[in-house]
């Protein structure tokens, strides 16, 4: 029984899911705002203020904001999902106990895991939401000929960041399966999250670099989920498929990982 | 009726609602917190299990509802397999852990009703549960409070209700009392009271004595992972101790006077540090005998026996050392 690995019941993770989701309405609000705010703020500084310099050429013939704007579509959901999956989850797991008194319940500790994926995939997918309403519309405003946002493809960047949550959420889990103690969690950020954040094509193209950094660079998952978002942003190639299909498989290969060794913190 | 329902009308048997067979429970490291243990549960009843901390009972509990996995022995909880039904079985029992666990980014109210969708309850139906199982836990008015609001004896209360919303065969309390003010104990034995009352089966722990011998029709005595005597408080007490105590407190060197006194006459006698006690069905002979010998005795205390002197004298040592 013990190492079995054991597969989540769709039903069990959605009350997971909708426990979060019961708690999430009541303060979304406030929640909400520097969610939306914090993207803005890089591509105010770095868009605007960077961007001056480059203003001439823009990269790949888009404008400096035109370019970094979907890409920080991507890094916020890789932050709302790494937020949710290590602080959170921690404090459900070891501080508030949560877990413990669901998993006394039909809902299983597989499912509590999956849940959890899922609320982390869909709060990366509704800040998401928000931030791509913000830039369609600062587009319009402030360049008309040079939009944002400019192609209606980006109507599945919402379904593409619950996967890209969803992603991140079973990486910080993993994370958060294996640690003891809340600050190692600056580990995490410092060696991980950060570095994805400033070396996966957001800010400058990677695949213009020598050998081997465009080859690490599709090795990272970051990598993928800001070409995505990019290609969606201004209308997609053929070649979106391949950085989707990155990440599925990503996701699909890691996530039983972390259910496997959170069961086996639950139950003793 | 089947034969296997008519055998039990014919013998008196009952149904168990929860059975263990050499139940042990070996932690990562190799330490065994539960070293083989038999009990028997009926449909209806409450079963405490008594013992001092680290006695294994928290261990005992979580094997059955699904906290701990069982390293050896059979455990049958509502008539399932733990170990091949665990999702059936959790459908089937409510759990009152030792530690609160109560969601607190909820209100009083949303705990029950949250907990209730873990059962797949429709929704008319928890509201209509939890407003009742408020009720019944002197709750309703703080049913929009937050948790932490609540005081300890109120936390108890609602873990009780919490316990209580999918309807359970078996209600499984870990030391529901422990950390009480008299008075909010005296308030969750009464809850448990009436749940008994109305047929629930409740398997419990508790150090306290008194505790198990007011809620629980029959028991065990835990110590050491092990079972160490079992029935009903009063066959317990009839079966292990004399009817009558004496406590003698006085220095050292008059206690060790005073015992080749006692021990002539007493059924059995326990030395103590600071004190000797001596069961006796003849207390007033013994303690005309003590008088008599003039032996400086700084206190006497009689009283009648308790479980506190059943754990005394099978294991040597008091519940709440
Ligand atoms: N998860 C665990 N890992 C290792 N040892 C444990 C664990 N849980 C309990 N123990 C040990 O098992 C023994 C019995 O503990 P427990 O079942 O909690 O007893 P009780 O509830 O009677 O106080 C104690 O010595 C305790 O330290
Ligand atoms: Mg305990």
């Amino acid at each position: 029984m013990k190492g079995r690995i054991r597969l989540p019941s769709p039903r069990g993770t959605f009350r997971v899911w909708q426990r979060n989701a019961t708690i999430f309405r009541k303060f979304w609000k406030t929640a909400l705002g520097p969610n939306l705010f914090e993207p803005l703020l890089y591509l105010a500084a770095l868009g605007l203020g960077l961007g001056a310099f480059i203003q001439e050429e823009g990269i790949q013939g888009q404008s400096y904001p035109q370019y970094i704007a979907p890409g920080l579509l991507a890094s916020n959901a890789m932050f709302a999902a790494s937020f949710e999956s290590t602080f959170n989850t921690f404090v459900k797991l070891k501080i508030d106990r949560v877990y413990e008194a669901v998993i006394t319940t039909p809902v299983n500790a597989e499912d509590v895991v999956a849940g959890e994926y899922l609320w982390a995939g869909t709060r990366a997918a509704l800040y998401g939401t928000g931030f791509l309403a913000v830039l369609t519309a600062l587009g319009f405003i402030f360049s008309p000929d040079a939009l944002l946002v400019s192609s209606f493809w980006a109507l599945l960047i919402p379904p593409l960041l619950l996967l890209v949550g969803v992603m991140f959420s079973v990486m910080g889990t993993l994370f958060t399966s294996l640690i003891g103690r809340i600050d190692l969690y600056a580990y995490y950020f410092t060696l991980v999250v950060t570095p994805l954040f400033l070396f996966s094509g957001i800010f400058f193209p990677v695949d213009d670099f020598p050998a081997p950094i465009p080859q690490i660079a599709w090795f990272t998952p970051l990598y993928h989920a800001v070409n995505a978002c990019r290609e969606l942003a201004s209308g997609p190639s053929i070649g979106v498929l391949v950085d989707v299909g990155w990440m599925v498989v990503f996701t699909a290969a890691l996530a039983l990982v972390p259910i496997y060794f959170m069961r086996r913190r639950l139950i003793s | 009726m089947d034969t296997e329902t008519s055998e039990r009308l014919r013998t008196g048997q009952r149904e168990a609602t929860l059975e263990a067979r050499g139940l042990r429970k070996s932690y990562a490291g190799g330490f065994e917190a539960v070293k083989g243990i038999d009990f028997r549960v009926y449909e209806g009843e409450c079963f405490g299990f008594l013992g001092p901390n680290g006695a294994g009972k928290t261990s005992t509990m979580r094997m059955i509802y699904g906290g701990a996995e069982p390293t050896g022995g059979e455990l049958t909880v509502v008539g399932l397999d733990i170990r091949r039904d665990e999702r059936n079985v959790k459908r089937r029992i409510g759990v009152v852990p030792q530690e609160n666990n109560l969601d607190e980014d909820l209100t009083v109210r949303e705990n029950l009703l949250v907990y209730a969708r873990y059962f797949d309850l429709p929704r008319k139906l928890a509201q209509a549960r939890a407003d009742e199982l408020l009720e019944f836990v002197q709750l309703t008015d703080k049913r929009g409070a937050e948790v932490e609001q609540l005081s300890g004896g109120m936390k108890r209360r609602l873990l009780i209700a919490r316990a209580l919303v999918n309807d359970p065969d078996l209600v499984v309390l870990d030391e529901p009392t422990t950390g009480l003010d008299p008075q909010a104990r005296h308030l969750v034995w009464e809850k448990l009271r009436e749940l008994t009352g109305r047929g629930k089966t409740l398997a419990l722990t508790t150090h306290y004595m008194e505790e198990a011998a007011r809620l629980c029709d029959r028991l065990v005595i835990m110590e050491g992972g092990k079972v160490v005597s079992e029935g009903s408080p009063r066959s317990l007490i009839e079966q292990h101790v004399s009817p009558q105590v004496l406590e003698f407190r006085a220095d050292r060197g008059s206690l060790d006077r005073l015992l080749p006194v006692v021990e002539e006459t007493a059924d059995a006698v326990e030395n103590r540090e600071e004190e000797v006690l001596v069961y006796t069905a003849a207390a007033d002979a013994l303690l005309e005998k003590v008088e008599a010998s003039g032996i400086p005795i700084e206190h006497t205390v009689r009283r009648q026996a308790g479980l506190e002197d059943v754990f005394l004298r099978l294991t040597g040592r008091s519940l709440t050392d």
